[in-house]
Order: C-alpha cells, then structure tokens, then sequence
C-alpha cells in the first residue's frame, strides 16, 4: 500500500482538544484558540479559577473538565461529552505533563514510573484515543506536542522528564510518517520558562542559560503559543518536525 | 529503620573525601565549596549511607542547593532517613 501523502491539504483545526489547559502554557494556548474563535475542549487534573472563567466567558467554545490525563476511561468520556457539545475533535494538544526536580540516582523509583506514565504512556494513548476517532470518521486533523529542550540538550536532575520529552519528539516524527499526510504531527519545545518547571534549576543554572541566550531571555508562554497556533491553524507543510522555541539557547 | 548518627555520617564523609586525597575539616561551620564537596560528592555520601541503613534516601534537588556548610550535609542527612 502507498505511504504517500494524499493530495488535499489538511485543513486548520476548528476544535482542539487541550490536555494540561489550566494553567501556565496550557491556558495560555487555549486562551489564544478561543480568542481565534476556535472550539476548544480543555482538561487538567484540577479546573483551575482561570479555566472556569473562560468557560463562563465563551460557553458555547470552550468544553473544560477535570481529568487525570492518566485515566484513559475519564479522558474517553471527557471527549464524548466534548464532541457532543462541540462537534468532532480535529486538533489535539499534548500539554499534561508532570515536571522532575531530583537527581536520578535520588528519584523513587515509583516516582520514575510516574513520570514515565503522565508525560509518556498517557499522550500515547490519548493520541491514540483521538487518532482513532478521527480516521474512523474519515476526518482529517493536527496534534502538537509539547516536549522541552531537555529532549535535546542535557540537563541535571531532569533525567526522566527528559526522556519522556525525547519519546515524545521520536513519537511525532513516526506518527506523522505512519498517518500519510492525513494528519500533521508536530512537536514545539520550548526552553525554559521563567517559573514552573524552571524552579527545578535553580537561579545560578538559569542565569548561565540567560547568558548563553542571544535574545537574552528565558522563554515566555505567550512566545510559544502563536507556534502552536501555526501548527494547529495555518496551511503549511510541516510535518514531523520538532520547533524549538529557545532564543537560540541551544544552538 | 537502621539510622546512621551523625558521627557515623561524618565518618562517611570523610571516606568519601579522603578517597580524593582532601580532609574534612572537624569545623562543621567548613564551606562545602572550600574543602572540595561537591553535589556528586553529596550523592555518593548518601548511597553510602542507604548502604548502612539498607534503605533509599530519595529526595528533590532543590534542597540540596540550600546546602552551603560541612554542618549542612549533616543536617540533611540526619533529618532525611527520620523523613523516610
């Protein structure tokens, strides 16, 4: 059978599924969609203030709810109900993740195990989860996954995060070969951020990062988000690709 | 749980340094950056220490960068295996 890609262009995604969407990165993204005009469905583990304000302020677009991204069963129902009130799910964002702050040698092992489940195994199976709705429907679509610099570039007591971060970059590249075109997978990492999982490396590490940025900043979630929203939105052509939005940190 | 007390850590301490031909200081008050202690150097005096006891000291990071003194390490490590 032909891998090659089927000639019409996959449309811009009009309802977007967010994992992670109630705070930091996650919000902002779906913030900017609704502020496009797009439908979004948002979960978190926990509905934040600020989620449930956009909910009240665009009833109609925005979806959100409480789920673990680790509970498959919750995650199906949330996105059943989502299209139900939505329509049919044509864009994922992969955000959930939980953040590492332990030398590995020090890490539980347990610990090791749920990270791997959160930031690993969940977005697999979430993609999956939506993959498999979208093809069965015959409808076309876009997933962006949101990795880190880690998956790159080495980076104390971020041993595992960064290894789920780096399954996730290998993911996108064979899920956009093995959907042919039908859907465009992409990954953006981000450098790191001001605060969040930043804490994790203290002011001196952050300060050499700073340092060796030629933009001379630490990256900022509102500088991610219009990525996202070209991956999600506009007619390109990029596919499988991982967009590192750094300041040139890393290179 | 089997704990080490803080002389037995203190031993340990300065195994870990007298393999690098350093000395620990009797002075817990010692800067960690003068004597030559480094964050590895800390990993290994714990993995010694999980040895003794038989259980894992596991612990986040950024703990440790709160940790100046010869007194501190100690410290930790003395509060970390009642904490397990």
């Amino acid at each position: 059978m032909s891998e090659h890609a089927e000639p019409q262009p996959v449309p811009p995604s009009s309802v977007v599924l967010v994992s992670g969407g109630s705070r930091g990165l996650g919000l902002a993204i779906v913030a900017d969609l609704l502020d496009r005009g797009v439908r979004v469905a948002a979960f978190a583990r926990t509905v934040t203030p600020e989620l449930d304000k956009l909910a009240a302020e665009h009833p109609d677009r925005l979806h959100a709810g409480p789920v673990d991204v680790t509970d498959l069963a919750a995650a199906q129902a949330f996105v059943r109900d989502a299209e139900v009130r939505l329509g049919p799910i044509d864009g994922l964002v992969n955000n959930a993740a939980i953040g590492q702050d332990s030398l590995h040698v020090h890490t539980a092992t347990g610990d090791i195990a749920r990270i791997i489940e959160t930031n690993l195994t969940a977005p697999l199976q979430l993609t999956r989860l939506l993959v498999r709705r979208m093809l069965g429907q015959g409808r076309r679509g876009r997933i962006v996954n949101i990795t880190s610099i880690c998956a790159q570039r080495g980076f104390p007591g971020l041993v595992a995060y960064s290894a789920t971060k780096g399954g996730m970059d290998a993911a996108t590249r064979s899920l956009a070969r093995e959907l042919g075109g039908r859907m465009l997978v992409n990954a953006v990492a981000p450098g790191f951020f001001a605060s969040e999982m930043s804490a994790v490396l203290g002011r001196t590490q952050l300060d050499q990062i700073v340092r060796r940025t030629p933009s001379g900043h630490l990256t900022e979630p509102a500088e991610v988000v219009p990525v996202v929203r070209m991956l999600l939105r506009e007619q390109t052509n990029i596919n499988g690709q991982v967009i590192v939005v750094d300041g040139a940190a890393s290179v | 749980m089997n704990e080490l007390s803080r002389a037995q850590i203190r031993d340990l301490m300065a195994q870990v340094l007298g393999n690098q031909g350093k000395v620990l200081p009797g002075d817990d008050a010692a800067e960690l950056r003068e004597i030559g202690f480094r964050s590895l150097d800390f990993s290994e005096l714990a993995l010694r220490v999980e040895d003794e006891t038989g259980e894992e000291l596991n612990f986040d990071a950024p703990g440790l960068r709160r940790i100046a003194t010869v007194g501190d390490v100690l410290d930790f490590l003395v509060d970390l295996q009642r904490q397990q």
